[in-house]
């Protein structure tokens, strides 16, 4: 074997983004074969709309009033959370838990790529699928309910808030989808999070409802990043001047998620490699 | 220069020891005892560049082991292991882009996309140029007959055509060793040609290294000149088929057809293995008597119209080595 020849071997294959858009679109067309799935969903987000709709004007008929949140303000948080939701509420990681549940990880740890990389492309592929339900179900939505649409500032800084709640997210999926490497079965830690999740994120009843020392709650938990920041965002609760506090908090919960992610990926990985999986 | 290499490669797994039952279940969520099992101990081999050994051995033997710790995503408990001048483990991107695996039992294809995109995903993992990518899957299409499937989803496929899209997708890349882990499994006799076709060509054409575990031994008989045999997680043979043949297939038998009825046939030196109506199948041994000797002692006795020799084949011997062990003493293969 020539000289050349041998430094070509051992060299570190460079970074290329290629696979990992692949990845993405592949993710993309994967979840495009379930075309059923597309128009249930849909139906099921106007269900909820009309359903919510009309919860929130009998509680208000009621005076269960709040000084933050009008009528119409709380029928557009509602209605963009459960917009939100179509991308925010999929499992983008569950790949992960059923490979090790199968043993398919081995596979991917067979090929030259980043695996908890590739589960993000894979995952993001996957989402951004589903966001395209977004518009089709915000047009008929509008047909339900009137909502209101912030100024530009509010509208760029939602989404650049609705980013970072996506990355909370995704970090939230993936520690749990890799308690797996140790249980293999994470129905229990499922349940709990969705639980805990759907209480304190935000997401079905907003935060600033809440009764004060439940409010204080929702803030050390990093579930109020996922949809509660950019929601509030949205309907101006929280203000231009907080938008620097709101997407910092947010920002914190990615990193220290971020991490905790990658040292369970770490020690799972380890496992597998010296147990076998 | 080799270009595999395990030396004294060893790997232990530790379980947590379960008693039996429900009670078993819940006080192992309290208190655990561990298990060790010694999965592979103590292998060595060296594989030069283009050979095709077949890794043989019973459920269990620690042939999967082995092949794990060759790719790079298990790691040995002791022992070195060295696969195209670096170390799997330490290197899993480096060593990932120089193999391609095989596993009957499991796909690497995308399970819900017509299989072209699974080949398009791989090019770009494995960076393989457009104009070698398109030749490599001219080649493949031509004697793994993937045209007809190309567009299908894999989930629609058959096992055998899954198995000949997994073979394409494990050589895309051009790797220069590919472990094939029980490839043929539940195929059928038409698809296990076309792999055994397609293995061989590889092999042959393209010098890749091929390292085939497998419980249909036809596939090694057809395929491997060496073989190297574990058992209990130790090499217990490495060498030639030819060898191991030569040294373990001692009893042939001859199978007589006798001209008229005979109560009893005794010949010396032999047993009777079989009788059916005027076939009389003898067994002897190779060393203590020829062939030409024993048809003489035969004819000298009774009147027979037909006489032929079945070798042992390769699936008897091994069954009979699993069964009492590898007697030769002189264990080893070429170094």
């Amino acid at each position: 074997m020539t000289a050349p020849a041998q430094a070509q071997l051992t060299r570190r294959p460079r970074f290329r983004l290629e696979p990992y858009i692949q990845f993405a679109q592949k993710a993309a067309a994967r979840e495009a074969t379930y075309r059923f799935d597309v128009f249930t969903t849909i139906a099921s987000v106007l269900v909820r709309v009309y359903l919510l709709r009309m919860v929130w004007i009998a509680l208000y008929a009621r005076n269960v009033t709040s000084e933050d949140l009008p009528l119409h303000a709380i029928i557009t948080y509602s209605t963009v959370a459960l917009l939100m939701g179509l991308v925010m509420d999929i499992d983008q990681t569950r790949t992960l838990h059923d490979k090790l549940h199968s043993g398919g990880i081995a596979t991917d740890f067979m090929k030259p790529i980043n695996v908890p990389l590739y589960f993000f492309s894979d995952g993001s592929g996957e989402v951004l699928f589903h966001a395209v339900l977004i518009v089709p179900s915000l047009l008929f939505s509008l047909l339900i309910v009137h909502i209101d649409v912030p100024g530009p500032l509010v509208l760029a800084t939602f989404f650049a808030s609705f980013f970072l709640g996506y990355l909370v997210g995704f970090c939230v999926n993936f520690i749990m989808n890799c308690i797996a490497f140790w249980t293999l079965e994470i129905h229990a830690a499922r349940l709990i999070v969705t639980w805990v999740s759907d209480l304190f994120g935000g997401e079905v009843i907003p935060l600033v409802i809440f009764p004060l020392f439940l409010q204080k709650v929702a803030f050390v938990l990093p579930f109020a990043a996922m949809f509660s920041t950019p929601l509030l965002i949205y309907v101006g609760v929280i203000k231009p001047e907080r938008y620097a506090q709101a997407l910092g908090s947010q920002a914190f919960w990615v990193i220290v998620l971020g991490l905790v992610a990658t040292l369970m990926w770490r020690a799972g990985a380890k496992r597998v490699v010296v147990q076998g999986g | 220069m080799a270009i595999i290499e395990a030396v004294a490669l060893r790997k232990v797994f530790r379980s947590v020891e379960r008693q039996p039952g429900i009670g078993g279940a819940i006080g192992a969520l309290f208190s655990r005892t561990y298990v060790e099992k010694v999965a592979v101990d103590d292998v060595n081999f060296t594989l030069e560049p283009g050979e095709l050994v077949g890794y043989i051995g019973p459920n269990g033997a620690g042939k999967s082991t082995t092949i794990k710790m060759l790719t790079g995503i298990l790691v040995p408990t002791s022992g070195t292991l060295r696969v195209a001048g670096i170390v799997p483990q330490a290197q899993r991107m480096v060593n990932a882009a120089n193999i391609g695996v095989v596993f009957g039992q499991r796909s690497q294809l995308y399970w819900d996309l017509p299989l072209r995109e699974s080949f398009e995903l791989l090019r770009s993992i494995y960076d393989v140029p457009r104009a070698r990518y398109l030749e490599n899957m001219q080649h493949f299409a031509d004697i793994l007959d993937l045209g007809r499937f190309l567009s299908t989803p894999v989930r629609q496929l058959s096992l055998g055509e899954r198995m000949r899209g997994d073979f394409a997708a494990a050589m895309l890349h051009d790797p220069k060793i590919v472990y094939l882990d029980e490839p043929t499994i539940g195929l059928d006799v038409v698809a296990k040609e076309a792999i055994r076709t397609f293995i061989g060509s590889v092999n042959r054409e393209r010098g890749t290294t091929v390292i085939l575990t497998t419980h249909d031994l036809a596939d090694v008989e057809r395929l491997s000149r060496r073989i190297i045999l574990i058992d209990e997680g130790t090499v217990i043979y490495d060498g030639s088929l030819e060898r191991l043949r030569n040294e373990y297939g001692t009893h042939r038998t001859l199978v007589v057809t006798l001209a008229e009825t005979y109560p009893e046939v005794v010949v010396a030196g032999t047993e009777v293995e079989s009788r059916e109506a005027n076939t009389v199948r003898l067994r002897f041994n190779r060393r203590e008597l020829t062939a030409e000797a024993l048809i003489r002692r035969v004819t000298e006795r009774y009147q027979i119209t037909d006489v032929s020799i079945i070798e042992p084949d390769i699936e008897t011997i091994v069954r009979r080595i699993y069964l009492e062990g590898y007697h030769d003493g002189a264990v080893g293969g070429p170094s």
